[in-house]
């Protein structure tokens, strides 16, 4: 995961333009293990922009992700979404078992997607997730044709709106923080 | 109004005098690749190297052209991000783009000034490496100009071979 993330981080930094140096996007992964080893790595949006665009290959060209469909399993994800974004503020999904509790909402212009996962009266058992996407950056996101992700325009999309935390992930082993914001530190 | 020899020699000292300021110039604009590796062993080594980076494109072309070439093919696609990322970088503000902290070893890679600098922290030894953002984009700038395996080869055959 942490490989995936700095690989990721990497690629942006090596692919992304500066534009106004003013949004940064950070990442910050914490081991739990027995080394504790901590990684952040901070990539300002603007570099993100400019370089996208030169990064050619096979699955990412012209800043934008080829995916044969954004169909899993006979669901169609970008009419969800749409349909989603189009609805007001509300708890669309809600799945509560012993051991998960998922629930996808919408909230103040947010797609929020929160999972636990574990026995929930044991905290340091528990995983969690959060996810807080905003819409403009979801429609920039889908904002090419059917069968590609705008990830040039989900970047441009993230550098217009205000500090947030986009991803949060906890779990026995490792913690993971992905936001934006207009420092250039983690700390 | 001196003549002749005299003239001559005048001419060409101030000529090689305007090469050295302009060669100086050229040098100082470019920066210095700077790297130190202290030794964290009982009387070990702190080898300290600091080369004029306007030297590391001419160094290349010293180079092995085939593994320039397979450089070249494993980060083609790469390469015109990398020089771009390379002039984005150049306007950014100072700071830290990459931390790894462990109990064993820190790892920075940071923007300081005009340069990329590389700090490594371990068990064993301190290792610290600045390389100019300019030099960079330079030599990557050059690596984009090398064929990829293959084309240079079959041009110089379709050329005949050398006398």
């Amino acid at each position: 995961m942490k490989r995936i993330i700095l690989g990721l981080a990497i690629i942006l930094m090596t692919s992304t333009a500066a534009v106004a140096i003013d949004r940064w996007v950070h990442i910050k992964v914490e081991d739990g293990g027995a080394d504790g080893e901590i990684v952040r790595v901070n990539v300002p949006l603007s570099l993100a922009e400019k370089v996208l665009p030169a990064i050619n290959t096979k699955e990412l060209r012209g800043g934008k992700v080829k995916c044969e469909e954004t169909k899993i399993e006979d669901v169609d994800l970008r009419a969800i979404l749409e349909a989603v974004r189009t609805a007001p503020d509300n708890e669309f999904v809600t799945v509560e078992s012993k051991r998960n509790h998922v629930r996808v909402a919408k909230s103040a212009g947010h797609l929020l997607v929160k999972v636990r996962e574990g026995n929930a009266t044991e905290k340091e058992q528990q995983e969690t997730v959060d996810v807080s996407i905003p819409f403009p950056v979801i429609d920039a996101l889908l904002s090419g044709a059917k069968d590609e992700l705008d990830v040039l325009a989900a970047v441009r999309a993230l550098s217009t709106i205000g500090d947030t935390v986009l991803v949060t992930v906890d779990d026995r082993n490792s913690k993971v923080r992905i936001w934006v914001d207009s420092r250039n530190t983690t700390e | 109004m001196p003549t002749g020899p005299g003239m001559v020699a005048g001419g060409a000292g101030t000529l090689a005098l305007a090469a050295a300021v302009v060669g100086s110039a050229f040098v100082y604009e470019m920066g210095a690749v700077r790297i130190s590796v202290q030794s964290k062993k009982p009387g070990g080594e702190h080898i300290r190297l600091v080369v004029p980076a306007v030297a590391a494109p001419i160094a290349m072309q010293f180079a092995p052209k085939r593994d320039l070439q397979r450089a070249v093919e494993d980060a083609g696609p790469y390469l015109p991000a990398i020089k771009i990322a390379l002039e984005e970088l150049a306007k950014c503000p100072d700071g830290p783009f990459v931390q790894v902290t462990s109990p064993h070893e820190k790892v920075n890679i940071s923007k300081q000034g005009d340069a990329l600098v590389i700090d490594v922290d371990d068990e064993g030894e301190t290792v610290h490496i600045s390389v100019p953002l300019k030099a960079a984009g330079v030599v990557v700038a050059q690596l984009e100009s090398i064929p990829p395996p293959g084309r240079g080869e079959q041009a110089a055959s379709a050329e005949g071979p050398a006398l």
